[in-house]
This record gives C-alpha cells, structure tokens and sequence, in this order.
C-alpha cells in the first residue's frame, strides 16, 4: 500500500507539487499522468526517497519514508524514465551488486537472476559490459534488477520509454502479473493507452495538484458527454484546469 | 563558363567557411558565457597562480642553466643548442602524442558528433572545423609551457625581435604539422580498429614510453653533464652528449629557424621557417583530401560499440567476501570492478608508481656525504622531512583518484540514493575502499625510505605512527570534500579536482598534515637536542613531547569524522533538495507562471525576472517569444 499524505515539494518561490493527497491499495496499478513539467517525476522520486518533500509525507506498507528511509526503500523496487546506470559491470555483476543491498541470499540471487534475465532476453548479453547494451537492453536491465527483491511496492517513472513492442508487451504483463500476486504498482506514464490498458486507478496531476483520480468509468461519468477515453479526459481536465487559472 | 565555374567554387568556398565557423561557434559561446560565480573566480585565481608559479620556475631554471652553459669556454653554445634541440624533439614528440589523442577525441568519440554529423554539411566541413578545435587543444598547454625555455634563449642570446617573431610563427607551425601528421595516422586506423581501443593504447603506450623515459634520464644523472669534472676527458663528454639530428622532422627545421634567427641570419631563418610553413600547408591539403574520402566511414565505423565478454559472476571473489555485510561487498567490489575497467583509470597507477620509484631512487643517491652536517642528523631530519613530502604524494594521489570517487558515479547515483543505504553508510565505505591501498602505499614509502636513511628507532616509530594517523583524515578530507562538491554531470569526473572543491581538499588536506607535523616538530627538536635519547629528557620536556603528540592524534581523529560528516550533511542537503535531472544553480527554479489575475507590478517583477534569465542563458524552458507575448498582454 502507499499513502501520499499532503505532499508538497518547493524550489524557491516555485511549488513543484501541491497538496498531493492519495492512496493506493495493494495489489493496485496506479496510473500517475501529466502534462511535461506537471510534478510527476517530482513525486515518484520523493516516493522513491531521491527527494525530501517540503512537507507531508509518503507511507509505504506503513512505514515512513522520512522517518525511515533504509526501511522504505527496502519495500520498493524502483525504476527511473531514464537507464543510467554503471556502464563498466556486466549485466549479471550488475544484479549482484543490486542483489547484495536488499540482502537477497546467495541460493535465491542465483535462480531469480536467470529467471529475470531469460524473461527480459538479456540471458545472452549477461556477461558483457553494460557499455555495449542498447538502451532498451539498460532500460530491461534496470526493470530486472528492480524486480529481483520480490518487492511489494514498485514505483516506475515512464516504463516504456526506448521498449520495442515485444518489450512493451512483456512489461505489461509482468505488471499484471505481480498486480494479481499483490504487488502495488505506482506508474507515470505518457501513453494514455497503457494506463487504459492495465492500470485500476488513474491520478491525472496538473501544475502540481492532482485534478483528477478514479478509475477510468469513474472519470468518464465525470466528464463531458461523449468523451470516448482517457485521452479525452485528459485534455478536457487539463485544458480546464489551464483555463481556470 | 570558366568564370561560372569560378564563382560557385567561390560562393561555395564561402559557405563551407561559413559552416566551419558556425561550427566553431558553441565553443567560444560557451566560453564567453560560462558566468563566472565568486567561487569560479578563486579557483581560477589560485590556479592561474600556479601556473604562473610554474611558468616562472621553468623560466628561470632554463635562465640559469642557460648562463651557466655560456660561461663555459668553447663548448658553452653548442650545449646550449644540444639543449634547444632536444627540448624541440621533446616537444614535438609530445605534441603529436597529445594531437592523436585529442584528434581520436574529437573526430570521433565526441558525443555531439551525432549532432553535428546529421547536419547540412560536408563532411569535410566537419572535419576542419574538429580538426582546428583539436589542434589548439593538444597544442595551446604545451606551447604555454615551454615558451620559457625558449624566451629564456631569447635573453641569454639577445635575441632581437625579429627571434620572438620567428619563435612564435614557427611554434605555431610546428603544432599544425604535429597535429597534420597525427590526424593522417588517425584517419586510417579508425578504419580499422575501434577508435576507443585506439585511444587507450596510445594512452598506455605513450604513459609507457614517458615512464621509461623519465626513469632512464633520472638514473643517467644528469646533474653530471653540468659539471665537467665529473668525466675523465671532455672528449667522452662531448660524445656523451652529441647526437645528430635528422634534417627529415620538423623540431630540426624549427631549431634551424631558431638558431638563425639568434645569429641574426634573418634570411636563413626565413628560409627554414618557409620550409615549415610550406610542410604545415601541405599537410592540411592532404588532410582535407583524405577526409573527404574517408573521414565519415571511419566516423560511422567508430559508433561501434566494442563488446568486451567477461567471464562474469565471478564466484571467487564474492566466496572471498561472504562475511562481509551485503551493501559493503557490493560497493567494494563495484569500485573495484569500475576502476580497473576503466582505462584511463589504472593506467595513471603506472605513472604514480613510476614516480614513486623516481622518489625512492633520489632518497638512495641523496650526497650526505658531502654535506657540512654529521650524516647522523641530516639521516633522521629529512626522515622527519620525509614524512611531510610522503603526507603531500598522498594528497596528490587523494586528489587523482579519493576526490572524484564520489563524482564517478555520474547519473547513476540514483541507484545508491534509492537503495536501501545511508549517505553517512555509502561514505564510509567509500572511505574504507580508498583507505585500504593507501594506507598500504604510504606506509610502504615511509618504511623504505626510513631503510634508505638509515634512520633512529625512534624515528622509524615515528614516521610509521604518523603516516598512520595521517592517513584516514587525508582519505576522509577527499571523500569528504568529494561528497559536498561533487559533480555527477561531468564527462570527465577526474576533473572536478580542478574547481573549488577541488582547491578545499588541496588545501584543507595539506593544512591538515601540515599541523601534524608541525605540532611533531617540537618533540623531534628536543629529539635532536637530546642526541636521540629519551632518557635524557626533562619531565618538562617529556610532558611536552606527550602534550604534542597527543594534540597531534586529536588533530587528525577530528579531521577524520569532521570531514566525513560534513561531506555526509551537504551531500544529503543537495540531494534532498534538487534530482540529478535539474542544474543546482538557476535552472532549478522553474519558472513560474504569471497568472494574468496577478497584480500588475507582481507581473512585470516576475516577467523582468524571466527576461533577465533568458539574457544570462539560463531560462533555456521557456521560449523567449512567449515571454514577449506576455509583456505585451501586459499593457
């Protein structure tokens, strides 16, 4: 389970994110969309603990990311929009490495290692530098190395970015696959679809404040007449939003 | 038709310089547009100190040899020349060491080749205007320095202004043939081996070669060519130093221009620096000739990835490091694994050993045989000394290696900010990883030259116990430091070193081990004055022997956590308040929205504000029309 509890994230005179106040149950997918510039990012990271907020608070599983953060982030599995990562280890010395800070058991790294690997076809590309990977190859490594934990709470900013199609299928149903095993699944996405697709919930975050929440029928029954998906939310809520201000 | 024909080769010709010098362009913007802070200004400051420091020093050791060369009858010119000539050859060589390495750089491992290489120009055209960036930057340095030297011949020879005019044409020239020649070596061999393998062999090989050739000349001794007595006849001297110099490569020509114009033969110094202009023209014909036929297959053959198998999951080492708790096994074998890997990494141990072996070696052949004082004492003082200098080479290798180790983690420190790992948990592990080797290397130089010495027991004691002490605050200063000044956006993280952080650790670090040794310098005094035995002390002096060396040991076990956590408290604040995606300077205000129900005079102030942005290049998220639509709704 993850609580938002009023979230708000300064830069100087400038409120990032707003009052942001949610919760997701577990076993969840939550879709988390947004204009470029909204607070997205701004808010996975605080939830991943890269960023203090300037108040509020984030509950993972209960526990407090500002009271303790070691213990949060042990809970979490998370995955950047972008894939850097160390270019001179091998992609199975890479999950080592990964594997060693949550504590993952010798016996446990070994089969879950090749499980991951041959699920995200990186199995023949294990022994080379990460260097040599492409960046959907990084972007796969770094979605394995997330799961390698069985973490209950993952948090993914953008996960399609540089997938293939196959790769984008296959993220997809790892997700509804952990979802259904209880894994809550907090998820910033551009493609709309997607979130149609698989997420129980959507949030839809403008200028920092979070305008919008429910599942897709509930949205829909709160919009205009005719609007067909969550594109046409989208754009009515954040049009509407712009306009108010 | 001829005129047709001349005239498009002429509207062409103008536009290829055109886009040569838009090419050129973000260069010198960046430059010009750097915005210097008050911190930037002080770094720049202190080392523009330096390297006037260094300029100076070569100037007036050159100055000095060179006066003592011609007061020696008959032989005082033609060692002076000997000498001009092998600074040429020197600095030839390292000018065309340092251009194949830059022009690899900058022909084809840049990452805005991608950029440049999709645009409307030839790739000639990009050829060029790489190729005048890489020359200046191989060149400028060396140039920079050995201008001394040569000023120094201008002075010592009264050289007119005519030689500074010849001097300054035919380095010039001399570093475009330099950078001409390595380009045409370069150009081939992309074709056929990977440009980064290329880089890191020249690299190795040139660190190798610079290695032996320090080693070599440093154990020829050559203090003893200044001193003609040290030979049984000048004539085994003369042969000792006279080697012919080809009339084939361009230092001979340079030193022809040279020597001329210091004879005051203008016309021959002309004529030699016709010959090098004639050769750099050539050059650059052929080198635009080549690229145009081959510069962009070697360009489209270098985004190869090499791909390097390793036999992975190495099973040893992590059998080895079982009992050691999981994020410690990880990071250390992850830096481990990081920095031997990295080429231009490890490779720099080679010429740090090389100098070590240098420092060794002059502690052996030190003359205390022919100093006024008993060896006894000068044995055990530059024992003491010794721990001072040995305290400044861990410095220096702290700054090459401790103070970036932080930085190298580049955009991928998200991993270690998002793992389940304290800041304070992460340092210390850093800490521990840098210690270890170079507790092991400080040591090591302090008991060996303790051997070389001959030293007291108690001063063996001493310097080990000191070295000891010293070093867990000299790592701690560098990671410390490392930690509250990094920067994870460098290409080149080394280099961090360089800027205000870097000047702190520096600093701080040989403030740190100065007071150390200085607070020593008391009890070793009254050592001395006691003849090396403590039993001939005074209680007064024994409490203050104890007094001292204990302020000492306090000294450095606060520099050690006091380092440590200031790092650990900065390096959290800047993490917690900015992401790695955001510029900690202006960039990370965003800038607001003037929401038009704003008061009037709120709206202009933020819209100045924004303007004033823009002016300075930072406002690079908002377009500047949109802030001028603004300002116009305004009013």
């Amino acid at each position: 389970m993850i609580k938002l509890i009023h979230l708000t994230k300064k830069y100087g005179h400038h409120t990032a994110i707003n009052n942001v106040h949610l919760t997701v149950n577990a076993g969840e997918i939550f879709g988390f969309i947004g204009p470029n510039g909204a607070g997205k990012t701004t808010t996975i990271q605080i939830m991943a603990g890269l960023l203090l907020p300037s108040s509020g608070n984030v509950l993972l599983s209960d526990v407090s990311m500002n009271d303790h953060p070691v213990k949060s982030k042990q809970l979490v599995g998370y995955i950047p929009d972008r894939p850097f990562i160390y270019e001179k280890l091998t992609g199975i010395e890479y999950l080592r490495f990964i594997g060693d800070f949550y504590h993952v058991s010798e016996s446990t790294f070994q089969k879950r290692s090749q499980e991951l690997l041959n699920q995200f076809a990186l199995m023949d590309r294990s022994n080379e530098l990460i260097e040599a990977y492409s960046h959907g190859m990084k972007q796969r490594l770094i979605m394995a190395s997330a799961l390698l934990h069985d973490p209950p709470i993952i948090i993914v900013d953008e996960p399609m970015v540089g997938l293939d199609p196959v790769a984008i299928k296959l993220v997809r149903d790892i997700f509804q696959q952990r979802s259904a095993q209880g894994t809550t699944i907090f998820m910033s996405t551009h493609t709309l679809s997607l979130a149609e697709q698989i997420c129980h919930r959507v949030g839809i975050i403008h200028n920092g404040q979070l305008i919008a929440t429910g599942t897709i029928d509930e949205l829909k029954a709160s919009a205009k007449k005719g609007t067909n998906d969550l594109e046409d939310i989208f754009f009515q809520l954040t049009i509407a939003n712009t306009r108010e201000e | 038709m001829r005129s047709l024909y001349s005239t498009k080769t002429s509207i062409r010709t103008f536009f290829e310089m055109k886009d040569i010098i838009t090419l050129l362009s973000p260069r010198y913007l960046a430059i010009i547009r750097r915005g210097l802070s008050k911190k930037k200004l002080i770094g720049m400051s202190f080392f523009a100190g330096i390297g006037m420091a260094i300029w100076s020093i070569i100037f007036y050791v050159s100055y000095r040899v060179l006066t003592y060369f011609k007061h020696a009858e008959n032989i005082g010119d033609f060692l002076s020349y000997k000498l001009l000539s092998m600074i040429l050859l020197t600095l030839f060589s390292l000018l065309i060491f340092s251009a194949i390495l830059t022009a690899l750089s900058k022909l084809f491992l840049s990452n805005d080749l991608g950029l440049v290489h999709g645009l409307p120009v030839s790739s000639e055209t990009i050829f060029i205007s790489r190729w005048i960036e890489s020359s200046f930057d191989s060149a400028w340095m060396m140039i920079l320095y050995t201008a001394p030297a040569f000023i120094a011949f201008g002075i010592v020879f009264d050289g007119s202004v005519l030689y500074y005019f010849f001097l300054l044409g035919s380095l010039l020239l001399i570093s475009i043939i330099a950078c001409g020649l390595s380009s045409l070596v370069v150009m081939p061999i992309v074709l056929i081996l990977p440009a980064t393998r290329i880089r890191s062999v020249f690299a190795f090989f040139g660190l190798g070669m610079f290695i032996l050739l320090y080693v070599g000349f440093r154990i020829m001794q050559p203090e003893r060519f200044v001193n003609p007595e040290g030979f049984a006849s000048i004539m085994l001297y003369l042969r000792t130093i006279g080697m012919p110099s080809t009339p084939l490569i361009p230092s001979t020509w340079v030193f022809d221009t040279l020597k001329s114009s210091l004879e005051s033969q203008y016309f021959d110094a002309f004529f030699h620096m016709s010959i090098l202009f004639s050769f750099a023209g050539a050059l650059i014909f052929l080198n635009i000739v080549i690229a145009r036929h081959i510069y962009f297959q070697g360009y489209s053959k270098s985004q190869t990835a090499q791909s390097r198998l390793i036999e992975g999951n190495n099973q040893f080492i992590y059998r080895l490091m079982n009992r050691i708790p999981g994020p410690v096994r990880a990071l250390l074998i992850k830096e481990m694994r990081t920095f031997w890997r990295d080429q231009t990494q490890w490779s720099q141990l080679f010429l740090i050993a090389a100098l070590i072996v240098i420092y060794l070696y002059n502690f052996s052949v030190l003359p205390f045989d022919q100093s006024p004082m008993k060896m006894h004492y000068i044995e055990n003082l530059f024992s003491f000394l010794n721990i001072a200098l040995a305290a400044f080479v861990l410095t220096a290798i702290g700054a090459r290696f401790v103070f970036p180790s932080i930085s190298h983690e580049g955009m991928a420190f998200w991993i270690i900010q998002s793992s389940p790992i304290t800041i304070k948990t992460y340092m210390w592990i850093k800490w521990l990883g840098y210690f270890i080797p170079l507790i092991i290397l400080s040591e090591l130089l302090i008991v060996t030259t303790n051997i070389l010495l001959h030293v007291n027991p108690f001063m063996k004691v001493l310097s080990v116990i000191t070295m000891l002490c010293i070093t867990p605050g000299v790592v701690a200063t560098g990671i410390g430091l490392g930690a509250a000044y990094p920067d994870f956006k460098s290409e080149n993280p080394t280099q961090t070193v360089t800027g205000f952080g870097g000047l702190m650790y520096m600093f701080c670090s040989s403030a740190f081990f100065g007071s150390v040794i200085l607070l020593e310098t008391g009890p070793v005094y009254l050592l001395f004055k006691n003849h090396f035995q403590i039993v001939f002390f005074t209680g007064t002096e024994f409490l203050f022997l104890v007094f001292c060396l204990s302020l000492a040991l306090l000294i450095c076990v606060l520099m050690l956590f006091f380092a440590m956590r200031f790092g650990e408290r900065r390096l959290t604040q800047r993490m917690q308040n900015t992401s790695l995606d955001d510029d900690h300077s202006c960039q990370n205000q965003q800038i607001e929205r003037v929401s038009s129900g704003a008061p009037s005079a709120t709206r202009k102030g933020i819209l100045l504000a924004r303007v004033n942005q823009i002016i300075s290049g930072y406002a690079n998220r908002y377009p500047a029309k949109k802030v001028l639509e603004e300002i116009h709704s305004c009013y």
